[in-house]
């Protein structure tokens, strides 16, 4: 924008040439892990987002925030209409160019705030004489929360429609919150690629915030900091798999490393294609991908099997997860017949997951294994970051 | 460079840590002219690539007076503020601020524009409406990398007033001793000076403010 037709003095290219040394450093994993959750298992119970809550944000500032939430769709979604609060990047040029997109921030009861509730009113008056309410903390009746649209599908009977979309953050091979961050607090471990806001750096600026655009970093206002889902990297340093996959009642998630041939999350996206990242035109890349639903099919005027076309529009899978959703979903369907038929297929072996210990991985470690020890969150010298900064400054 | 000079005057504390005192509202004051930090010195390339330079630095002037009492030194500042923007209330809101600037180290050698360097340091001092009247102490060795300090003897005195935010800012001169980074002053010393000031309802934050883009030079006098 305004500045980019300005000359640049020498000591401006040289620092616009360490910027970026600094977030290709940030940016660096030798590894990745990923998650894979197939839709066509999630049954919106909500106890991966329980799982994350007890865990991680149960304490002081962290109370109204979800790591793990399971949407609704089509819904608004949580923060509310976050697909349209902008952010991530215009991939140009095969990803040589990204050019960020200005994102919007959402507010505090645009997530959902945190309730509070008339327990006292309700306890000391007779029984029915009052309700059981919520409260905004300013005051004000709540009008959007977690997953506010709760099984509101769309569509028409018999034919109506909805699906879970459970989200957490995507840890992104390019992760537009890195790239916001002035204070070069948000990297990715080395080891795992987790993306992580180094809480000691960070001045709450929320800049992560807005460029996002997923919409899954929450401000601290305790802390004046922010936070997010951090992958349950302690876990996974202990060879346990995340809250919210191990918790999970329907084992709809996988964890791996992306790249791993041998792993399953590398099986179901690059090898059976049939796990897409949500949303990848906003060009992060993501890590975390989604098995598309199929749903059932649809009914027509006689009550019969209508299979001319899906229930679910499939524009709308498009708009979610690509024009690929299309060739997934055949695959899906292909493997499908061929089990029905007295067959066998290894793509749905691996969905049926019999074996929760089969799901994970080299993260297969009971919970129950865990040594409560405080972790390691750094993995890379701060200081060689700040040297980079410096090393040219007069 | 051109100088600021702080006078030496016999008011305690008390009096002098007051933004609604008489003895600054009708006192002499100096106007620095502060402007939008440069998009190119931005970290962040999405800062960079989205941010509109001609609309950061809402505020372009500051009026500001200092005195010291051979204790503590004294910095009282006024500056225009249609909509002031007290604390976080939600996520999209962000407060006003203040801050001081002072190299660490040599003057010629300290960037202002970069907050100093690896070598060649700098101090700031940041006031902001939400911080209690307790301002931070940071330290910073360039662009995106300052850190407050655990101690900070700065302290402040706030008020808006006809939309206008008078605040004064204090610090003992000396705090060797006490094992603090930061800054030390004395009477008929000199040092580097600069200021910055964020609108909050503008959405400034961190980098995204104006500034006094030239080191001026504080004489504290004997
Ligand atoms: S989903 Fe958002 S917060 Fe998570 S890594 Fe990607 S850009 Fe960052
Ligand atoms: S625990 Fe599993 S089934 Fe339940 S909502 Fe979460 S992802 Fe869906």
């Amino acid at each position: 924008m305004a500045g980019e037709e300005k000359k640049l003095t020498d000591r401006e290219k040289e620092l616009a040439a360490s910027f970026q040394a600094a977030k290709d450093n940030l940016r660096k994993c030798e590894k990745q892990v990923g998650m894979v959750m197939d839709l066509n298992k999630c049954i919106g119970c909500q106890l991966c987002s329980m799982a994350c809550k007890t865990l991680w944000t149960n304490v002081e500032g962290r109370e109204y925030m979800w790591w793990n939430k399971v949407n609704t769709m089509p819904g608004k979604g949580s923060p509310k209409d976050w697909e349209k609060m902008g952010g991530g990047y215009k991939v140009k040029f095969g990803g040589k160019v990204m050019e960020p997109i200005l994102g919007k921030h959402p507010t505090r009861k645009e997530f959902g705030d945190m309730w509070k509730y008339n327990w006292n009113e309700v306890i000391s008056n007779k029984a029915g004489e009052v309700h059981l309410q919520a409260k905004n903390p300013d005051g004000s009746n709540p009008d959007w929360a977690m997953n506010w649209d709760e099984d509101q599908g769309a569509g028409k009977y018999p034919n109506a429609f909805y699906f879970y979309l459970p989200r957490i953050c995507n840890h992104c091979a390019y992760p537009a919150c890195l790239d916001a961050c002035p204070r070069n607090a948000i990297y990715k471990r080395e080891n795992d690629g987790a993306v992580l806001i180094d809480q000691d750096r960070c001045k709450g600026y929320r800049f992560c915030l807005e460029a996002c655009p997923y919409k899954v970093i929450y401000f601290n206002f305790v802390t004046d900091k922010s936070n997010k889902c951090i992958f349950c990297y302690p876990r996974l340093e202990q060879k346990v798999p995340n809250a919210c996959a191990r918790q999970c009642t329907a084992r709809v998630r996988w964890v791996g490393y992306v790249e791993d041939p041998k792993s399953i999350i590398y099986k179901l996206v690059k090898v059976w294609k049939v796990a897409l990242p949500l949303h990848a035109e906003y060009g992060t890349n993501p890590n975390v991908f989604y098995i598309p639903p199929l749903a059932p099919p649809r009914l027509d005027a006689e009550g019969k099997l209508d299979t001319t076309k899906p229930r679910i529009p499939r524009e709308y899978l498009r708009f979610l997860f690509g024009p690929e959703v299309d060739a997934a979903l055949g695959v899906m369907n292909t493997e499908l017949e061929k089990v029905k038929s007295g067959g066998k297929s290894e793509l749905m072996d691996i969905l049926i997951a019999r074996q929760w210990t089969h799901m994970f991985g080299p993260f297969d470690k009971d919970p129950a294994t865990l040594e409560r020890k405080p972790a390691q969150p750094g993995s890379f010298s701060r200081n060689d970051l700040t040297a980079l900064n410096n090393e040219k400054n007069r | 460079m051109e100088q600021i000079v702080c006078k030496r005057v016999s008011k305690s504390k008390s009096e002098l840590l007051d933004s609604t005192a008489a003895f600054w509202k009708s006192g002499a004051k100096l106007k620095v002219e502060t402007a939008a930090t440069p998009l190119a010195n931005q970290p962040s390339p999405y800062i960079k690539g989205v941010y509109d330079e001609s609309k950061i630095g809402a505020v372009k002037e500051l009026k500001l007076a200092t005195v010291h009492n051979n204790e503590n030194i004294f910095f009282y500042f006024e500056w225009a503020s249609p909509k002031p923007s007290r604390a976080i209330g939600d996520i999209n809101v962000f407060p006003d601020g203040l801050g001081l600037l002072f190299p660490m180290g040599d003057i010629e050698k300290t960037q202002i524009k970069e907050m100093g360097s690896k070598e060649y340091p700098t101090n700031a001092w940041y006031w902001r409406p939400d911080f209690k009247e307790m301002p931070k102490n940071q330290i910073s060795h360039g662009l995106s990398t300052s850190l407050y300090t655990e101690k900070t003897s700065v302290q402040s005195h706030s008020s808006w007033d006809n939309k206008t935010w008078c605040v004064v800012i204090t610090r003992p001169l000396k705090i060797s001793g006490q094992g603090e980074q930061a800054v030390e002053l004395k009477a008929g010393g000199s040092i580097g000076i600069g200021f910055a000031v964020w609108e909050g309802s503008n959405g400034e934050r961190g980098g995204i403010k104006a500034f006094s883009k030239e080191w001026r030079e504080l004489v504290v006098e004997a």
